[in-house]
């Protein structure tokens, strides 16, 4: 059965992206070309690690944060659609980059600004409402196990939207946020992966088969 | 750049001097059968590196692709401060690029070929290149051709490993001096390799250990004869004579090292564990030994900040991508207690007491060091806490030094247990 699994896994044609269509991503990106076909060599372990399609769905994307798949967690779900550009269920590989962009050290710290800010914008209404930041903090809870008592999640809910509501309508917008973040920029932490600035050494596979020429570089 | 049609040039010159629109290429600084290096500038940065070209068409014909590719992710596991860093791979359709640390102090060679050292100072560049030699053996890397050649310097002269897990290529970038062997020459070689049989990489890489403490002393190497059989010869029966100047504890050192025998032959922890090596006289001029400049820098106490909702939402597992990266966060521990700060910080100090770890603390955080040197420098532990309520502390524990299987070691061993009736789990929650 493994074997022929196997002989099945290889003729499968796995879409692979021309050399073309990694430049245009580098050139979009933070990313250099040979780093972008780095990302594809790990794109590709990611999508097949249970659909054997070249898409990432939801379940390899939480595959792959947790060592129990099955762990429900809102922040990896809405991280999942962030980097859903297209919103059609999938991550394809542009998508993957593009979004994997942000989170790099060198990314600007507007666009890390605006990816959290939608993060959190649970419902898209363009603010984080006070039941949105309610419900990401009792998500959180729940993920750590933890039972805070009402009065407490409201206690910290009040204080921060009291902090950050600069303009008094109970809820934040994205310039109010803005001065949050310039306040406290540790909300920001998981915003920068440093891991992404090895993506060469750890995914050296392309150094083999890369498609730069030596005038590209 | 885009309008230069490319020409078929077999030289290893690159075609431009802009890589990546990222390095600048600079002038050669060495140049061998498989690789050339040039001086490179990282304009993001301003960063100087190290610019090793090869050509692929070579390491093809060599049969070697497998092997650079497999010691590529060799380089990104030994991060060491003795050790020379890989920052980055890049490659064309002809051409792999690696761009490593540059090192500003030179060869240690250069230095040899001037006279040779005194005892102290050759035993602060050994302690440094066992030190290197041995975390990388931790980490199940050996170097398999450890020269005097590919031992470099930084701007504080301080020793760095080169070529570490990037054997398959390395080769000699000059062959100017009496002590650089040409390629193939067995002068630092363990018997045991010679022989070709399966050997212990961690007992050969001593070997060519020892071969280097006796060059640092003697400025000329142990085992030498015109042609290759003899000295094979040499090697196999490690017949060699001290000159000298040699203390009685330095030549044991040496005869413990240059065992033929891999069995007998001191190991590495047994060699770090001599009074010989232990041995620390201030070494003068700017030579800092490894285990002070590792991270272990008082920093001032930042200002105190008080953590919102966002903060504790981002605690979430979920909104942390390096596991997509094969890597878990082991360094840092974050978790919640119902306790106070100060029974934290307590708890930490009693840890540290019990280890024999100096404690420094404040009112809201706390490092313990090492006292003793371990594979990367000594051990440092820092927890800092952060109060959301009145009833809920949230605790980050980091490595602020040293090696990271020691400090998770050290987490599980020591930390954990001695932190679980404060953590905070379910079945003690909070009723205000």
């Amino acid at each position: 059965m493994r074997s022929f699994l196997g002989c099945f896994r290889l003729k499968k044609a796995v879409h692979k992206p021309g050399s073309g269509d990694h430049a245009i991503l580098a050139s979009e990106t933070t990313f250099t070309v040979n780093e972008v076909e780095a990302l594809h060599d790990l794109y590709n372990q990611l999508s097949s690690s249970i659909i054997d399609d070249g898409l990432i769905h939801k379940e390899e994307f939480q595959l792959a944060l947790f060592d129990n798949g099955s762990k429900q967690s809102l922040l990896a779900d809405r991280l999942f659609d962030l980097f859903d550009l297209k919103q059609n269920g999938v991550i394809e590989f542009g998508e993957f980059v593009r979004s994997l962009s942000i989170f790099h050290p060198n990314a600007p710290e507007a666009e890390k600004v605006a990816f959290v800010f939608r993060l959190y914008d649970l419902r898209c209404t363009g603010y984080i409402e006070r039941d949105e930041l309610k419900e990401l903090v009792l998500a959180l809870l729940n993920e750590l196990d933890l039972t805070l008592s009402n009065d407490a999640v409201e206690a910290i809910v009040d204080k921060t939207i009291m902090e950050a509501d600069l303009k008094g309508d109970g809820r934040i917008d994205p310039e109010e946020w803005k001065e949050l973040v310039a306040r406290h920029p540790s909300i920001l932490k998981n915003m920068t992966v440093p891991y992404l600035t090895e993506i060469t050494l750890a995914f050296p596979s392309f150094v083999l088969n890369t498609g730069v020429q030596e005038s590209e570089l | 750049m885009a309008d230069t049609t490319p020409k078929p040039s077999q030289s290893n010159q690159p075609t431009s001097n802009l890589l990546n629109n990222k390095y600048e290429l600079g002038r050669l600084i060495g140049s061998g059968s498989f690789a050339r290096v040039y001086h490179a500038k990282n304009l993001l940065t301003g960063e100087t590196v190290a610019m090793k070209v090869v050509s692929k068409d070579k390491i093809i014909k060599a049969g070697m692709m497998d092997q650079v590719k497999r010691e590529i992710s060799i380089m990104k596991k030994v991060h060491h401060p003795n050790i020379v860093k890989l920052h980055e791979v890049m490659a064309t359709k002809s051409k792999i690029y690696f761009a490593m640390e540059y090192l500003r102090g030179g060869e240690l060679f250069e230095k040899v070929s001037q006279g040779r050292l005194k005892e102290d100072s050759a035993r602060n560049f050994f302690k440094q290149l066992v030190c290197a030699v041995d975390f990388c053996h931790s980490r199940g890397v050996y170097h398999r051709d450890l020269k005097l050649e590919n031992l470099l310097l930084d701007e504080n002269g301080n020793l760095k490993v080169t070529d570490f897990g990037l054997s398959a290529f390395s080769e000699n970038l000059k062959q100017d001096g009496l002590l650089h062997t040409a390629c193939g020459t067995p002068a630092y070689v363990a018997p045991e390799v010679i022989g070709k049989r399966g050997y212990d990489g961690a007992k050969a890489d001593l070997w060519s250990c020892g071969v280097i403490l006796f060059v640092l002393l003697s400025g000329y190497l142990p085992f030498q004869s015109k042609n290759i059989i003899s000295m094979y010869k040499k090697i196999y029966r490690a017949d060699f004579k001290f000159p000298p100047w040699f203390s009685p504890e330095t030549q044991m050192i040496v005869n413990g090292l240059l065992d033929p025998n891999p069995i007998t032959r001191i190991s590495a922890s047994e060699l770090m564990d001599t009074s010989w090596f232990k041995f620390n006289k201030t070494i003068p001029q700017n030579v800092k030994p490894m285990s002070e400049s590792d991270g272990i820098e008082s920093e001032e106490e930042k200002e105190k900040e008080t953590l919102n909702a966002f903060h504790i939402i981002s605690l979430s597992e979920g909104f942390d991508l390096s596991p997509l990266f094969g890597e878990r966060k082991e360094e840092e521990m974050r978790f919640a207690t119902a306790a106070a700060a100060s029974r934290v910080i307590e708890r930490m100090e009693e840890v540290g007491k019990a280890a024999e770890f100096s404690v420094r603390k404040s009112e809201s955080k706390v490092r313990l060091v090492g006292n003793e040197s371990g594979r990367k420098g000594k051990l440092a532990i820092e927890a800092e806490t952060f109060a959301v309520t009145a009833a809920l502390t949230v605790v980050e524990v980091k490595k602020g030094g040293g090696d990271t299987f020691e400090y998770n070691q050290f987490c599980s061993k020591e930390l954990r247990p001695a932190l679980t009736d404060i953590v905070w789990t379910a079945d003690k929650s909070l009723t205000t």
